[in-house]
């Protein structure tokens, strides 16, 4: 796989504060790689980092395989933190601008006001938008010119649900187009929802990475009760996708590694083993729970 | 260049706040150059009710005067704030849009950032330097019985002394709105500097008790003002054998220009050190 993005062992001290460390990030062409963590996790340091705004005070990263540059900038479409234009200028003008910069000409513009759906207001000011419509404008300015990677600090914030629906059916097309995407968000969800692989950041230090599958797959809990616990703590252990239980309580709790388990197949596998449940209750945990359980285990 | 060019001149064209300062300043320029003559006159006719022999009226509109005269009037430190304020408006303007920050996101290089604004300083105060040359040439036209050559081409040093002074100024304001890089607060301290400090240290620092030697003339502003530092006053010169000025010389830029540059320098480090 050719590699877009390879930050190696960067780190950011504001004073006391240590808001990047010594984190290494690879991301290859075509991926959809989230940077998933709370608020004040390093997300945007790290993005800014990578787009020069902001200097390391430790180590270094490649685009493209390449020293960085504001060459290597025109080839990477960006919205980071607040959508930033120039309030007296209408969406037409300040894209105009995007397009001098790097170089494009400005054809593009329509189409991209289109995606976004903002080519009906390309007439008004910036400063007389909602911030959704800023936020959208700010997208049509990273998706200008088709760029080879899009960098999305928290796209769908301030939008409505539709709008957020909308943002997100447009990450995917521009995804499927064969785009790498970078998308930093505190949103479990929509990094589950939208990214391939992800890099999950606490304190500025990151804690994994991997394929989303694989990092944030969700295992379910179950609350198992039955007369003869000892036949049941037996035969649930052997049960296929099996992961732990906790037996301190008259109840079982039972965690599976896989998704696929469901209340029917447990109650009848038990049954078959002859086992009659008196309690039996699926304990499905929110995607939050998840995430805060994952931060905890690794602080 | 002309890319960075292109880039600014969309930044400003519907910018109302840019024409609208644009426009008051010819206000000022015009009213300035034209009040000129009305106000020194003024003064002849109040010393003329104590001497014995009325002073004759002056006419500092004929060539080659009124190359010096205009770009003395033109430049006066309550007309020269004008584009200085609007230099510091476009460049604080940037940080609080935080449009560097996308401008630099997008591919500009904070070099080039930096030499978009000192482009289009540069066409500012070439444009202003025209408008300044056609003005002065009509006025002298009008004024000017008769005309010869080197009549009209002389002190026409004074066109490269305004084109200096607008432009050194206009880079002092570019270093104050780069450091500071709030507008409120840029354009406060840049006139709180030009018309309250540096007229006080100028008197501290001209004080023979204070130093020996007079420094004042190492203030950085009042470098500025002395590319251009006095009007052809025909009357002194007829009546008393003084000049003040005859020429922009190369000396007299020589110190504002090394401040320009030691301030360029200055912000270019400063940016590229810190964060955005």
């Amino acid at each position: 796989m050719e590699t877009v993005l390879s930050i190696q062992k960067i780190s950011k001290q504001y004073g006391k504060i240590q808001a990047v460390k010594e984190l290494s990030i690879e991301v290859a062409k075509g991926q959809i790689f989230g940077i998933l963590g709370p608020n004040g996790s390093g997300k945007t340091t790290t993005l800014s980092i990578i787009l020069d705004l902001i200097r390391a005070n430790k180590g270094r990263y490649r685009w493209f395989g390449e020293e960085p540059s504001s060459e290597s900038r025109k080839r990477i479409g960006s919205v980071i933190e607040n959508p930033n234009f120039f309030p007296y200028l209408n969406p037409v003008e300040n894209l105009k601008i995007v397009a001098d910069i790097k170089d494009l000409d400005y054809g593009d513009i329509d189409r991209v006001l289109h995606l976004t759906g903002l080519y009906e207001r390309r007439k008004s000011k910036f400063k007389t938008f909602s911030f959704g419509m800023k936020q959208r404008l700010a997208i049509a300015s990273a998706m200008l010119g088709n760029p080879e990677v899009l960098i999305l600090d928290e796209p769908t914030n301030g939008l409505d649900p539709q709008g957020i629906a909308h943002i997100r059916n447009l990450i995917l097309l521009v995804a499927s187009q064969g785009t790498t995407i970078i998308l930093a968000s505190h949103l479990l969800d929509e990094v589950q929802k939208i990214c391939s692989h992800v890099a999950v950041l606490n304190k500025g230090v990151k804690l994994f990475d991997g394929k989303v599958s694989e990092v944030l797959a969700i295992s379910d809990s179950f609350e198992l009760g039955a007369d003869n616990r000892e036949a049941l703590i037996q035969a649930i252990s052997n049960y296929p996708g099996f992961k732990s239980l906790d037996s301190s309580k008259e109840i079982l709790q039972v965690l599976f590694k896989e998704d696929v388990v469901n209340p029917g197949k447990i109650n009848s596998y038990l049954f078959s083993h002859g086992i009659t449940l008196y309690h039996l209750s699926e304990r499905k945990r929110s995607l939050e729970q998840h995430f805060l359980e994952l931060l905890q285990n690794n602080q | 260049m002309i890319k960075l060019l292109k880039i600014e001149f969309k930044k400003i064209r519907s910018y109302k706040t840019f024409w609208i300062l644009t426009g008051i300043y010819f206000v000022f320029l015009a009213l300035g150059i034209l009040m000129a003559e009305f106000i020194i006159n003024n003064m002849v006719d109040n010393m003329n009710k104590h001497l014995p022999i009325p002073l004759p009226h002056v006419n500092i509109f004929f060539f080659p005067d009124v190359w010096q005269n205009i770009a003395f009037f033109a430049t006066i430190r309550y007309v020269l704030i004008f584009p200085a304020i609007i230099i510091i408006i476009l460049i604080t303007n940037e940080f609080s849009f935080k449009t560097i920050r996308q401008n630099v996101v997008n591919g500009l290089s904070k070099t080039d950032f930096l030499l978009s604004k000192l482009y289009l300083i540069v066409l500012i105060s070439v444009v202003l330097t025209l408008f300044m040359s056609i003005g002065a040439l009509i006025i002298g036209l009008s004024h000017t019985d008769a005309i010869t050559l080197p009549l009209l081409f002389d002190k026409t040093s004074f066109i490269i002394g305004f084109f200096i002074t607008i432009l050194t100024l206009q880079i002092y304001a570019f270093f104050f709105g780069f450091m500071l890089r709030n507008t409120g607060l840029a354009i406060a301290l840049f006139t709180l500097y030009a018309l309250i400090v540096e007229p006080i240290l100028y008197y501290f620092l001209k004080s023979p008790v204070v130093f020996k030697n007079d420094i004042s003339t190492y203030l950085p502003l009042n470098a500025v003002l002395r590319v251009t530092e006095y009007p052809a006053i025909p009357v002194l010169k007829k009546l008393m054998g003084l000049t003040l000025q005859e020429d922009v010389t190369l000396g007299g830029c020589l110190l504002p220009v090394v401040y320009a540059s030691l301030m360029v320098i200055i912000v270019i480090l400063t940016l590229k050190k810190k964060d955005l």
